[in-house]
């Protein structure tokens, strides 16, 4: 018996996608309700494989959507309220049309909210997979937290979105999770760490609202995304708060509530917002500090890399020193420096603000205050300062954070022409590049620069000396072997040299020898070690491994090895350059000194 | 005498036999004339009176009286009034069927609900209220009122207060109570007894990946520093440049393409194309001038003159067959040389066709891989519309003051975020539609007596306008 022709499109792609027409007339809403609930419960729009199938044969791009994502929709709970919202509306839409406005008022009351806490539950299963989704979250909530009220979004919304922020802020500064900061043009990026998620954010420059143009963004779009997203940083906020053991929600200030129906101008918003960041929050009764997260434990395993663990214990370290740094510190911000990054910032890692309490709210101590340690100012000069403290530029706090040390103020003091400021997020993968001496010295607070006056003298005999020699070789072989044959050699007597600094100091010998004749007993000879017995063999050890690497990868291998080799050769290269530049520079410098000095002895003679 | 028939034996052995074989209308004759006297009373009491009627009209006004009552034709709008009083179609099932009336009126009457309360309801109802029967019901309406109203309200609270552990382990749904049980008029004991598995029957598919991998927010190119590094910043500028470059290019190619592609004419030259176009194949105007020429060269000249079929020799014939002959051997020879070569060139053959395999797995690699870039990059196409391409951030150095206090910014964080939203295929690119103002068009009424104030003020309207 012939069976019954398959009907085309009724399984495969044809049957898993849906348009969005057909998904709205499955659902039994209209467009709006349907692009609401869609961004609530976190449905998107798919792209097919095969969109000719996909669209069941119909041209153009359309729409589509998962057909069990629309099912999955169907048996959403919100389907009906919003359904039964809709009949809500059209009662409001009567009662204002018979002009009965009592029966409207009553009604816009009683105005039933859609809870949707069980889909940030349902989205969300862990509080860890929330945390890993609140960079869109804070930063359009920043965002959002900046404008006044709006034609399409909720006239609340933004004063919300104004508290979660500065609680999240606080959850912040009490669990210490900040970690880098960045002024770009745009705003300022923030990465914390929390639960092991770093959150990146970014904050815009306070300036005052700019007008959105209304053709560029879809405002309701953005206002329901904003709604999910308060309903979801609230939930996280109330999670962060009780495991750090603090009262939620904190009692910040009236400029929160809705209740005060006066108008306050925007600047004191703003006042008060910051100066909410500078109280610190009520700790639940009984509750002790926050428990210091323990060292890490190290389980010896054969698979994991030593390197790489005392890497991460480095890590651990430097960042444990970081949340400290500006403990017992305290903080003057003049009234010209943006307050809220730096009050933000410094109460982060422990330190104490205060500003002209003239001006700004929230004020905690004055200027005259003899303890305050430094003074931020962004002007040229001031007319009174005071010698106990330092002054310095608003850059300084940003890059210690980023150096993870207090930096020399040196470079920034009032007045002074700024060190760049670089970025914290920059590929740590591409450090095989050469980097000049003053950049090295941005990065890394601890690394010294070559033109120190006392190594400078040795230094410049043992390039002339080298040169010699390249010349000499030069003469010989063309001038790309002799520079690796110069590399090898000079890389053979950076060995030899460290194994000499390392070995025992001249002067600690010259004493073991004087203690040696002094005693009269002899000693038996000790078994002596060799120092590097255990790293030349690790060398060859390693050398051993390197032969088993499969004949699969060898090639791979070995071009890596030849690549880093290269890049190697070639750093050396640029700083050798480098440092024979700044050597001319240098003699030269010394000539004219030597010359002045001459001339201004011949002119005393004569 | 009437025909004894005999008796068959039958079976009744089982409840169906003796149902089929047993005659039981005397019984049910019986039962039906008591419930015929049971409906009309019995007949030997009732008078003759109640029994017959006398016929006093004849078979004609009969008809008549009929022919007075017939309907009107109603309305569509009075045929479905007399439809709502009627019961429902779907409820006739309901009915009893029979018309005959319920013989036992006496039976047990319930109020139907929402009816008026009758006067002796209401003193029994008094009666009880003093009694004090109605005070538990009052109270457990009272508090199921403010019940509903709590609930109500901590819902809104919640929206301001998250006060809720959503995370936690102590909500009812983290000990696997149905959320359809988590309710206050669910006692505990229910909720317990009714735990069911809280299985997803239809699980939610998995997020498409751009929205998963892609990162909300990218971290920034070191160049966009409000105080950048000269190295960085230029670095930043020459993406810049590279893309505008790319995006010139682009332009001009489309414009070669499209544009460029077409011959310009002048106005007047298209004039003169249509008018020639336009005049094929009808008669032209007399041209002298034309005729001179064609009238001096009177010999007739066919304009495809006739091929005449000059036929081949034999001669001809065998030296192209020789010919032909000739060059197949040559052919021939040099194949069967080559075939010889070949053999000892077949160490270089196969260097070089293994040349060919690795330079083409080479390429396959590099499409392969061009082709993953492309798709960790790709942008979703979700609708008609195309999602906007990101472009690198362009810092004017002249903005850059390397002060805090005076940054000066192009960026529209808003429409970043919106943007990103639509690169991570969360949204779908639009073209935002905006409502047009209706443009009112104001003119004087014809009739209307125009001041010159009138005029003054409409000149001061339309001058503010602009």
């Amino acid at each position: 018996m012939v069976s019954k022709k398959k009907k085309k499109y009724s399984s495969g792609e044809g049957a898993q996608f849906m348009t969005r027409k057909a998904a709205l007339k499955k659902l039994q809403l209209s467009l709006k309700d349907f692009r609401r609930i869609c961004i609530l419960k976190g449905i998107y729009p798919r792209e097919p494989r095969n969109r000719k199938r996909a669209q069941k044969g119909a041209g153009g791009i359309k729409t589509l959507y998962h057909t069990k994502d629309i099912k999955f929709l169907l048996h959403e709970p919100i389907l009906w309220k919003l359904r039964e919202l809709k009949v809500y509306q059209q009662k409001i839409r009567k009662a204002r049309a018979m002009r009965e406005f009592r029966q409207m008022r009553k009604y816009l009351r009683d105005y039933p909210d859609i809870n949707i806490d069980h889909i940030v539950k349902e989205r969300y299963p862990t509080f860890v997979d929330a945390l890993r989704d609140l960079d869109d979250c804070l930063t359009l909530c920043f965002l959002f937290s900046t404008f006044p009220s709006l034609k399409r979004v909720p006239r609340n919304q933004s004063l919300l979105c104004r508290r979660l922020t500065v609680e999240f802020m606080h959850a912040i500064i009490a669990a210490k999770a900040l970690r880098k900061v960045f002024i770009s043009v745009k705003g300022y990026y923030y990465q914390a760490e929390l639960e092991g998620q770093t959150i990146t954010w970014i904050v815009p420059h306070h300036f005052s609202f700019q007008p959105q143009s209304k053709d560029e963004v879809d405002f309701k779009i953005m206002s329901t995304f904003v709604e999910f997203y308060t309903m979801m940083l609230g939930f996280v906020n109330f999670k962060l708060y009780h495991s750090l053991n603090l009262v939620y929600p904190p009692k910040l200030t009236a400029a929160f509530s809705d209740t005060d129906k006066e108008l306050v101008d925007e600047q004191a918003y703003v006042a008060e917002r910051i100066a909410a960041m500078n109280i610190p929050v009520i700790k639940l009764e009984g509750a002790n500090e926050v428990e210091e997260l323990p060292e890490i434990d190290i389980f010896q395993s054969e698979g994991e890399d030593p390197q790489k663990l005392e890497e991460a214990k480095q890590e651990a370290e430097k960042v444990k020193k970081l949340k400290t740094m500006f403990k017992g510190l305290k903080f003057y911000i003049n009234r010209e420096v943006p307050r809220e990054p730096l009050v933000f910032i410094i109460r982060c890692f422990g330190g104490e603000v205060s500003w002209d309490k003239d001006l700004f709210v929230g004020a905690t101590f004055d200027e005259s205050d003899e303890s305050i340690a430094y003074q931020i100012v962004d002007r040229p000069n001031m007319d009174k300062q005071y010698l106990s403290r330092y002054y310095v530029q608003p850059q300084w706090v940003f890059d210690s954070v980023n150096t993870r040390t207090l930096l020399p103020i040196s470079k920034y003091l009032m007045g002074a022409e700024l060190p760049p400021h670089l970025s914290p997020f920059v590929d740590k993968t591409r450090d095989q590049v050469y980097k000049p001496p003053e950049e090295r010295a941005l990065l890394d607070p601890n690394f010294k620069p070559l033109n120190d006056d006392e190594d400078s003298g040795s230094e410049i005999e043992e390039a002339s000396d080298e040169d010699e020699e390249g010349k000499d070789d030069s003469e010989v072989e063309d001038p790309e072997q002799a520079l690796t044959k110069q590399y090898q050699q000079e890389v053979e007597e950076d060995s030899t040299s460290e194994d000499e600094d390392d070995d025992i100091d001249p002067e600690k010998k010259k004493l073991k020898k004087e203690k040696k004749k002094a005693m009269s007993v002899t000693t038996g000879v000790p078994h002596k070690e060799h120092p590097y017995q255990k790293e030349i063999e690790d060398k060859q050890a390693f050398r051993l491994r390197e032969k088993l690497v499969r004949k699969k990868y060898r090639n791979l291998y070995k071009s890596m090895k030849a690549g880093q080799e290269k890049r190697k050769k070639e750093i050396w290269l640029l700083r050798k350059k480098r440092r024979l530049h700044d050597e001319k520079v240098k003699e030269a410098k010394k000539a004219e000194k030597h010359k002045k000095k001459i001339q201004a002895i011949e002119a005393a003679s004569a | 005498m009437p025909e004894i028939k005999k008796k068959r034996h039958v079976s009744k052995k089982n409840k169906k036999d003796w149902r089929k074989h047993c005659d039981i209308r005397d019984v049910e004759d019986f039962l039906e004339d008591q419930r015929l006297e049971e409906r009309l009373g019995k007949f030997d009491t009732k008078p003759d009176s109640e029994l017959f009627v006398i016929d006093t009209l004849g078979k004609d006004e009969v008809k008549d009286e009929k022919d007075e009552i017939t309907i009107k034709p109603r309305t569509a709008k009075e045929r479905k009034r007399l439809l709502l009083s009627e019961t429902p179609k779907c409820f006739q099932i309901l009915l009893p069927t029979s018309k005959v009336e319920d013989p036992n009126a006496k039976r047990n009457h319930v109020n139907p609900i929402g009816a008026k309360p009758t006067a002796l309801s209401k003193i029994t109802d008094m009666k009880r209220l003093k009694k004090g029967v109605y005070e538990k019901k009052v109270a457990v309406a009272r508090k199921n009122r403010k019940m509903a109203l709590d609930k109500k309200k901590k819902t809104k609270q919640i929206r301001n207060t998250f006060e809720l552990d959503l995370w936690g382990t102590d909500t009812p749904e983290a000990k696997g109570i149905p959320s359809t049980l988590c309710d206050e008029f669910v006692p505990p004991e229910a909720q317990l007894h009714n735990v069911l598995p809280e299985r997803r029957l239809r699980p939610k598919p998995a997020p498409p990946k751009t929205v998963v991998n892609r990162a909300a927010v990218e971290l920034p190119h070191p160049g966009v520093s409000y105080n950048p590094s000269f190295k960085e910043h230029q670095e930043l500028l020459q993406e810049v440049v590279q893309h505008e470059q790319k995006m010139m290019k682009r332009e001009t190619h489309l414009n070669r393409v499209t544009t460029g592609m077409f011959r310009k004419v002048t106005l007047q030259e298209r004039e003169n194309q249509w008018r020639e176009e336009m005049s094929v194949g009808l008669p032209q105007p007399h041209n002298p001038a034309n005729d001179q020429e064609s009238e001096s060269d009177s010999e007739y000249k066919p304009i495809n003159p006739p091929v005449k079929n000059k036929k081949k020799d034999h001669k001809t014939r065998r030296r192209q067959k020789e010919m032909l002959a000739e060059k197949e051997r040559l052919k021939r020879l040099k194949i069967e040389k080559k075939k010889i070569t070949d053999l000892y060139k077949l160490r270089k053959l196969e260097s070089s066709l293994s040349e060919v395999d690795k330079r083409q797995a080479k390429e396959r690699e590099a499409r392969a891989l061009k082709r993953a870039v492309v798709e960790a990059t790709a942008l979703p196409a979700l609708n008609a519309h195309k999602t906007p391409k990101q472009e690198p951030e362009y810092v004017d150095p002249d903005q850059l003051t390397g002060d805090l206090r005076q940054i000066k910014t192009k960026a529209n964080l808003l429409r970043d975020r919106y943007e990103s939203l639509q690169r991570r295929g969360a949204l779908a690119a639009a073209k935002l539609m905006m409502k047009k103002k209706k443009k009112l068009k104001s003119y004087f009424k014809p009739g209307h007596k125009v001041t010159d104030q009138d005029v003054e003020r409409y000149v001061n309207r339309t001058a503010g306008k602009k």
